[in-house]
């Protein structure tokens, strides 16, 4: 039984020895004896320490910088246009909006009724929508209020009898202004506004 | 007999085991007393660590040490000592104790020689104790100059602080030029500006996945709005999702095979996850406002995202099955761009305060907002990998640029040059 308890006071006494994590080699101080409390009561054990002795650092690790070079990306799917617009036929105003809103004002209810019955006369034209904001905010955000604006005024279209499958939209959020000559509200307030396109298939050659 | 030998033995048995025991945990203290901290830059109160770093000798020699130096200087844990109060004479044999004098508590010595590369063997000395805390041998090409000015930088700041540095970091952003808009990567200190080559008529804010080999981001190319990845490895572009409408990317989930996105796919801007191949998207939220900007907590367990239900944008947190939600954000009517600190215990987002877009950071449960900038209109804010820097979008140089400050808004400044329209920058996650 006491080879038991001695083996296992070696094993543990070698355990603290060795288990110093390798940050301690690198101070360049002689190795202490490691002396505890437990050693000194049991003085009848002798503990041969398992460890190497800690010489005198000559740590000079080697280390080799590298980067992995950025080389220019390739996409790989290019999607070909299937729109492009048509500007000669017939041109609708810009609506515009409240800031940080996207229901159709009242000033914008002639507008979309022009562009309705065009869209009913025409029963061939397709039209793209524009959502558009002013650069106040973010872009995130604003191209989801595009989208809004956009989708406002597809709907009201719709609601006047212009069938879903011919209005495309897209949302150019504040990326597209209409004014940019100032930061003042005379010119931000025109670029929160949905847009107009009339759309020619590109049919292939 | 036997029943009391029985008992003996157990007796032993609870000693030996109790006394294992005690070892073990002693072993432990030791292990957590054992490296030496210079600087407790998580302590509120602690005081910078006076540092003279002279100029490296050899080739590219200053350069070198100039990066480390400045490296060091950004993080305002370090006080640079000013190389015209050194007194040490460099023809002098070298002693730590030496600089005590002018106030130094770390000199940094180096030498540079050039061979195939450059090679560079640094010394960092405690002048205190007087002796020598850290010393290594760098090897690097030429070109890669600063990457290896950022690693000696890292490997002096985790021996002072026992934390890991951020100067290998790099930040993707946007940036336009004559071909429209592209994906650009640059070093955190806003060298080594590189293309890509990626284009769009519109790209947004570029995501890192968790382990930085690969972007998610969103473009618009064509009048469609998808989501794109870029691969690292094989440097090649992917389409993960497009549908009619809006599509614009959030964040990966952190285990990094899937994402989290905003879409019209169904009528209106909702948040949805699917994979990377494209498959099992899953609904987050169905309302009739506007659901963007979605980003996971780190643990990957919350979901803050941007909505405007409540009748303006605001920031609110989910869980990540779109239940439990909550606003987060109380004050001015128009809060966006959400981003978590890397421990989760912050959110950074941006809010408009007056006339302008200004940075703001609050806790996820709605308390401690507190305002970073004042200046300019500020966007995009997110946070660096180790939590302590941010890095934004600011227009108050009267253009569009790529600005970094530490998280407490102190040192705020323009890393991107003057000729480049910069914004939606990203940190590296590494």
């Amino acid at each position: 039984m006491k080879k038991i308890f001695v083996l296992v006071l070696i094993l543990a006494f070698g355990f603290i020895l060795t288990g110093c994590p390798p940050r301690k080699v690198v101070l360049p101080e002689p190795p202490k004896p490691v002396v505890t409390p437990e050693e000194i009561k049991e003085k009848a054990v002798e503990v041969k320490p398992e460890v190497k002795p800690q010489v005198r650092p000559e740590v000079k690790p080697e280390v080799k910088i590298t980067e992995q070079p950025l080389v220019k990306a390739e996409p790989k799917e290019v999607e070909a246009p299937k729109y492009i617009e048509e500007k000669v036929v017939f041109k609708f105003e810009d609506i515009h909006f409240d800031f940080d809103k996207y229901d159709i004002r009242p000033d914008a209810k002639p507008t979309l009724k022009t562009a309705a019955d065009w869209m009913l006369k025409n029963p061939a034209a397709k039209i793209l929508i524009e959502g558009h904001c002013c650069e106040i905010g973010t872009n995130e955000y604003n191209l989801a209020l595009g989208d809004r604006r956009a989708k406002a005024a597809k709907d009201y279209l719709i609601a006047l009898g212009v069938t879903s499958g011919r209005i495309e939209m897209v949302s150019y959020g504040e990326e597209r202004p209409f004014c940019t000559e100032s930061k003042a509200e005379e010119c931000l307030k025109k670029n929160r506004r949905a847009h107009f396109v009339i759309l020619k298939e590109i049919t292939n050659k | 007999m036997k029943e009391k030998l029985k008992v003996k033995s157990l007796k032993f048995k609870v000693f030996i085991i109790s006394f294992c025991f005690s070892l073990l945990t002693s072993h432990f203290s030791l292990l957590t007393c054992e490296a030496k901290v210079y600087i407790d830059i998580s302590s509120p109160a602690f005081k910078k660590l006076p540092i003279a770093i002279p100029e490296f000798s050899g080739p590219s020699g200053k350069e070198i040490s100039n990066i480390i130096r400045d490296d060091l200087e950004f993080t305002g844990l370090f006080l640079n000592i000013d190389r015209s109060a050194y007194i040490e004479n460099p023809s002098q044999s070298f002693n730590p104790r030496n600089w005590s004098p002018i106030g130094a508590e770390a000199v940094v010595k180096g030498s540079v020689k050039e061979e195939r590369d450059l090679i560079v063997i640094v010394s960092l000395y405690d002048v205190f104790e007087g002796k020598e805390i850290l010393k290594k041998e760098y090897k690097a090409g030429r070109e890669l100059i600063r990457p290896l000015s950022h690693t000696i930088a890292n490997d002096i700041y985790k021996t002072l602080t026992g934390e890991t540095g951020i100067f290998r970091s790099r930040i993707a952003f946007v940036a336009e030029d004559e071909d429209g808009k592209g994906i650009y990567i640059m070093d955190w200190d806003g060298n080594r500006i590189t293309s890509i080559g990626l284009k769009g008529n519109i790209i947004l804010t570029p995501r890192w996945s968790r382990d930085g080999s690969k972007l998610i981001y969103s473009a618009e190319r064509n009048r469609q709005w998808s989501i794109y990845l870029l691969d690292f490895m094989s440097m090649t572009e992917r389409k993960v999702f497009s549908s009619k409408g809006t599509n614009i990317v959030g964040d990966f989930l952190p285990e990094g095979n899937d994402f989290i996105f905003s879409s019209t796919k169904d009528g209106n801007p909702d948040l949805y996850i699917m994979s990377l191949k494209g498959d099992n998207s899953i609904r987050l939220t169905s309302s009739h406002s506007i659901e963007v900007s979605p980003t996971v907590s780190p643990d990957g367990q919350c979901i803050a995202f941007v909505s405007d239900r409540g009748g303006s944008a605001q920031i609110y947190v989910m869980r990540r099955d779109g239940s439990d939600v909550r606003r987060i954000t109380f004050e001015g009517s128009y809060n966006t761009s959400p981003a978590w600190s890397p421990k989760g215990d912050r959110i950074v987002f941006s809010g408009r305060w007056g006339a302008t877009n200004q940075t703001f950071i609050i806790n996820p449960d709605g308390t401690g907002l507190t305002q970073l900038t004042t200046q300019g209109n500020n966007e995009d804010p997110s946070f660096s990998p180790d939590g302590r820097y941010i890095t934004f979008t600011s227009d108050r140089d009267g253009f569009k640029g790529i600005y970094i400050m530490r998280a407490n808004g102190e040192s705020q400044k323009r890393i991107t040059p003057k000729n480049l329209r910069a914004f939606g920058p990203r940190w590296s996650p590494m």
